[in-house]
């Protein structure tokens, strides 16, 4: 009955919100339709044109027509109204419309409400550090849009901008512990998220010497791994990730579905290597481990071709701890390898490189038995011959073995790796193709290593008798220096294939020294992010409560967390609020005035010295309606005025306390006595 | 008595009976306020609005989504959220507490008219207190702040009211802010003394006279005589003060109706022209004020009381008072239910 005269009393705060909403929704310009942005800008601004004119809003009839035509649009563009991208854009016109046909505050509300589902949705597209900073701005002012539009009063922006980034900053504590120990389930619960992501570069389950090999012009990151104590010499560090036997003449395939083995027990602790790596979503199973694996994320196997898969595939960040020695290769002391394994390994379509074969059957005539021999003269033959290294190949056409080992003679790991590996197969070795990451660039800020795509690297494995399978890098005999020191070795050779990421030596700018220093830190800030908050997941979950001796799937186990975290953050309000409360410094007699009032008042409230009362006045009032309490009031008012008005010395004063004191003692805890003989004896 | 329940169908006057009867179990433990009432913890209540468990479902929706994607930023965004919800909890019931309300005594009203329930809030706490209303029934303030340590004067309106006193229902001070979310509440039993006086009749205009020649009002002049002047008194109707002879004497003088103190207006229950009490009490209401706009010198004679004849604010003040009274229990309005 008496709402504000105001006109806009009830769009109070709307004005705030069409600020606040477009930031929100700002990130999404770059992942919709134009259009989309056209329209929720359009909206907006027609809003803030009727808002600051003083106009209503559309009638809802005007309303209906919109929606119904957005949504048809919507339906148009994507086909659906369902799904990540069609749904985003659905909220977004809705949003558009909930403000421009505003009416009331709830509007508003609902509005500001869907801002913060807006913010969330940004996550579907970008998940850096520069969007959780930016969300963070945006839920600020939304959180400002929905205070103003409570206040019921214009508040000034500095005060509103204190209000709501208080209520934020109080907010992150709760934030942190539910964000820990939220019991983590794997998800998806529906649909197929995977799906939806993005394409992502990898390594690829085959390995065909002909193609172009884009991934090794992408700079971006694919692994980053920190070391828990020593870092191994870049030259022994093979990231294993896809081991590949089938060989059909053009093209080496990996098998998935090789049988689990028991992970080798290491004889001796100082060779083994801690670390924890975070693997970029590759989209499929294996994980990329450091030769060679002796310990393992508890969802990943070994399989029998010493290939490490994880139990499905891999469709966002994670991170994992393994473990590494790097001296013993798989079968080492085995004194001969499976004759069905072996069958696998040494085959060879009958038809493929006959010249290699040819050139093989030379090298047996001259050294025997020799396999060792046969090695050295295949890795001596790389690095004689007028082969080179090169990251552009030409193109190889029919047998690709033989043109590349004859003509081209030019190529990278991958050709030399399959090459290698037909000879050695050529020559009745058992032989196999193994891709993973070598090399990489060690971060001295962070301390860690990052792997690029770019750093992907093919090399082989042959099988000796009683050694197991010893790894061979053909890549290492034709370019040293890109096993030496990384890609990036290359530089210096052959400028003009390098991609320009890798011209890191010398002969820099400062302008580029500059970027590249800058895109250390970004890296770094990245990583540290992806790392800490991106790659969070249940198992992480676990270790952490493990770690504090609790399990993460037992729910008494959760609620103790919680307890404890919110137990402590209660606490820490609590000793705040306490430590802050203002304080009112008594002296000893005014204590004692409290604690007669507070035992009177415990028979009747009323009775309460209230805070403006003189004690005379006080003691009166409380003769009458207790006259069984006569003398002792009358005494103690008398007492209390004089300590507190006559000049006493301390020993007057304490003595006076003592007085006041007894007379306390003399007024009793319990209730007053229920008869009423005092009304006779007075 | 209870204008504002006669309106309620059945079944809604049952609830509303059914919800007074919780209110008054919940806070069967809290002592009368009187004059003023202090907002501690144990009065002040606090739930989620509507508007709240809206939040409540976007907050389970965007939980749903960052599972299903095992999205560590959709987590964060949410657990966020709900931190900032949980929080709310604590500023809306900080927005209350501590808050002193006093009423100060209510101006009489003349039937009918509006009641302007005046009240004081008073902030002790030191924090500035925002969007806070006081409710009785359907009625509202507008939210209104409390500026920290100081005082913010409100005034609740009440639908007019039938002649007679009145009790004040339990009161509600609700607020809202800051996310409206939550709503904190608290129930307050200040209870200041209504009076509404009767609604003035003219008893000439009721029975068609012209109220000069009324044989009602044939009692009101005693005599004829020319006005005379006397020095001033204190308690004298300025009305009366003869300003001419101020400006040449600069003594105040006021002019006296011909036969001095003989010159007494009495107003008889009996003589009003109506049966039922209460158009007798209107007609005498607006008698009094009529006398008093006169400056007269008048009496009131009811069944039970008498009212010995004077002037001034103070008799007219008895006199509306003892009419207010007259055959009057004390009523306590109806807590109808909050909308």
């Amino acid at each position: 009955m008496n709402r504000p005269a105001t006109p806009h009393g009830d769009l109070r705060g709307l004005d705030l919100a069409l600020i606040a909403l477009p930031v929100a929704a700002l990130p999404h310009v770059w992942h919709q339709p134009p259009w989309i942005t056209a329209l929720v800008v359009l909206a907006i601004a027609t809003r803030a044109w009727l808002l600051a004119t003083g106009r209503a809003a559309p009638s809802l009839a005007v309303m209906s027509v919109l929606a119904v035509i957005a949504g048809g649009l919507t339906l148009a563009q994507f086909g659906t109204v369902f799904g990540q991208e069609a749904g985003t854009a659905l909220l977004l016109v809705m949003i558009a419309f909930k403000l421009l046909e505003t009416r009331n505050r709830r509007d508003i509300v609902i509005a500001l409400f869907l801002g913060y589902f807006v913010v969330v949705t940004t996550y579907f597209f970008d998940q850096s550090i520069l969007i959780a900073a930016y969300s963070l701005l945006a839920t600020g002012l939304l959180t400002a849009a929905l205070i103003q539009v409570h206040a019921g009063r214009f508040i000034p922006r500095r005060h509103l901008a204190r209000q709501a980034g208080a209520m934020l900053l109080h907010a992150l504590p709760f934030m942190l512990i539910l964000f820990f120990v939220f019991p983590r389930i794997e998800g998806p619960l529906w649909g197929d998220p995977q799906r939806e992501e993005s394409a992502r570069t990898g390594l690829s389950g085959e390995l065909n010497p002909g193609d172009i090999a884009s991934l090794l012009q992408d700079e971006s990151t694919a692994l980053r791994v920190e070391f828990d104590d020593d870092v191994p010499p870049l030259r022994a560090q093979y990231w294993r990730a896809l081991v590949m036997t089938d060989f059909d003449g053009r093209r080496w395939s990996a098998d998935e579905n090789r049988s689990v083995i028991d992970l080798p027990v290491a004889d001796d602790d100082d060779r083994v290597v801690h670390y924890t790596a975070t693997l970029e979503p590759t989209r499929a199973r294996y994980l990329p481990v450091l030769d060679y694996p002796s310990a393992l994320p508890e969802d990943a196997d070994l399989r029998a071709n010493y290939q490490v898969l994880r139990d499905r595939r891999i469709t966002s960040r994670i991170q994992y701890s393994a473990a590494a020695d790097l001296v013993s290769a798989p079968g080492a002391g085995e004194a001969a390898l499976d004759p069905q394994e072996r069958g696998r390994a040494l085959h060879l379509p009958t038809s493929a490189a006959p010249r290699a074969r040819a050139e093989v059957a030379l090298w047996r005539a001259t050294h025997g038995d020799d396999d060792r021999a046969i090695i050295q003269e295949a890795l001596r033959r790389f690095a004689s011959e007028p082969y080179r290294y090169t990251l552009q190949p030409p193109r190889l056409q029919d047998d690709t073995t033989d043109r590349f080992l004859f003509e081209t003679q030019a190529g990278y790991c991958e050709h030399y790796a399959s090459a290698f590996a037909v000879l050695m197969r050529a020559a009745g070795i058992p032989a196999r193709v193994v891709t993973g990451y070598q090399g990489g660039a060690w971060q001295t800020r962070g301390e860690y290593l990052r792997l690029r795509n770019a750093d992907a690297h093919a090399w082989n494995e042959v099988w000796l008798d009683g050694e197991g399978w010893v790894r061979v890098d053909p890549t290492a005999a034709i370019a040293p220096e890109r096993i030496e020191q990384g890609l990036a070795g290359l530089a210096s050779d052959t400028g003009e294939e390098i991609p320009g990421f890798l011209r890191r030596g010398e002969g820099l700018s400062w302008l580029q020294r500059a970027r590249f220093g800058l895109e250390d830190w970004g890296d770094f800030v990245r990583f540290r992010w992806e790392s800490w908050v991106l790659a969070f997941d249940p198992e992480r979950q676990r270790e952490l409560f493990a770690r504090l001796g609790l399990d993460a799937q037992d729910w008494r186990s959760v609620l103790i967390a919680l307890g404890v975290g919110f137990g402590g953050l209660a606490l820490l309000a609590f000793a705040w609020v306490w430590l802050r409360r203002p304080r009112l410094r008594r002296s000893p007699a005014d204590r004692l005035l409290q604690r007669l009032s507070r035992r009177i008042a415990r028979h009747d409230r009323g009775l309460a010295r209230q805070p403006h009362e003189p004690v005379d006045a006080w003691t009166r009032r409380v003769r009458q309606a207790r006259p069984d309490l006569a003398e002792p009031l009358a005494a103690f008012a008398g007492v209390y005025n004089h300590q507190r008005f006559a000049p006493l010395s301390p020993d007057q004063r304490s003595d006076d306390l003592d007085r006041l004191r007894s007379l306390l003692q003399q007024v009793p805890r319990g209730k007053p006595p229920t008869t009423k003989p005092q009304a006779g004896r007075a | 008595m209870r204008p504002d329940s006669v309106t309620q169908p059945g079944p809604a006057r049952r609830r509303a009976r059914l919800r007074d009867d919780a209110i008054r179990w919940i806070t069967r433990r809290h002592a009368q306020d009187g004059e003023q009432a202090r907002l501690g913890r144990d009065r002040i209540y606090i739930l989620p609005t509507r508007a709240g468990y809206t939040l409540l479902g976007i907050i389970l929706v965007m939980l749903l989504g960052s599972i299903n994607y095992s999205n560590n930023m959709a987590f964060l965004l949410t657990f966020l959220l709900v931190g900032i919800g949980h929080n709310a909890m604590w500023y809306t019931h900080r927005n209350l507490l501590g808050l002193q309300v006093s009423t100060l005594p209510v101006p009489p009203v003349f039937a009918g008219q509006p009641v302007a329930l005046p009240l004081r809030l008073t902030e002790t706490a030191g924090r500035a207190r925002e969007a806070v209303v006081l409710r009785i029934g359907g009625n509202a303030t507008a939210p209104f702040p409390v500026p920290a340590r100081g005082t913010h004067s409100a005034r609740l309106d009440l639908p007019g009211l039938a002649r007679g006193i009145y009790r004040l229902p339990r009161q509600r001070l609700d607020t809202r802010y800051p996310l409206g979310i939550l709503e904190a509440w608290s129930w307050l039993t200040l209870n200041p003394e209504i009076v509404v006086y009767p609604a003035p009749i003219d008893p000439g205009a009721a029975t068609g006279g012209t109220g000069e020649d009324d044989p009602h009002t044939r009692d009101r002049r005693e005599g004829d005589a020319p006005d005379q002047i006397r020095p001033y008194r204190p308690g004298d109707p300025p009305g009366r003060i003869v300003w001419k002879a101020f400006a040449r004497s600069g003594k105040l003088y006021v002019r006296e109706a011909a036969g001095g103190q003989g010159d007494r207006l009495w107003l008889e229950w009996d003589a009003m022209p109506a049966t039922d009490t209460e158009t007798r009490l209107s007609m005498l209401c607006h008698q009094v004020l009529a006398a008093h706009s006169e400056g007269r010198t008048y009496g009131l004679r009811l069944p039970d009381q008498t009212l010995d004849p004077a002037q001034g604010v103070t008799q007219r003040d008895h006199c509306l008072q003892a009419l207010a009274r007259f055959r009057a229990d004390v009523v306590e309005l109806d807590p109808e239910p909050a909308t």
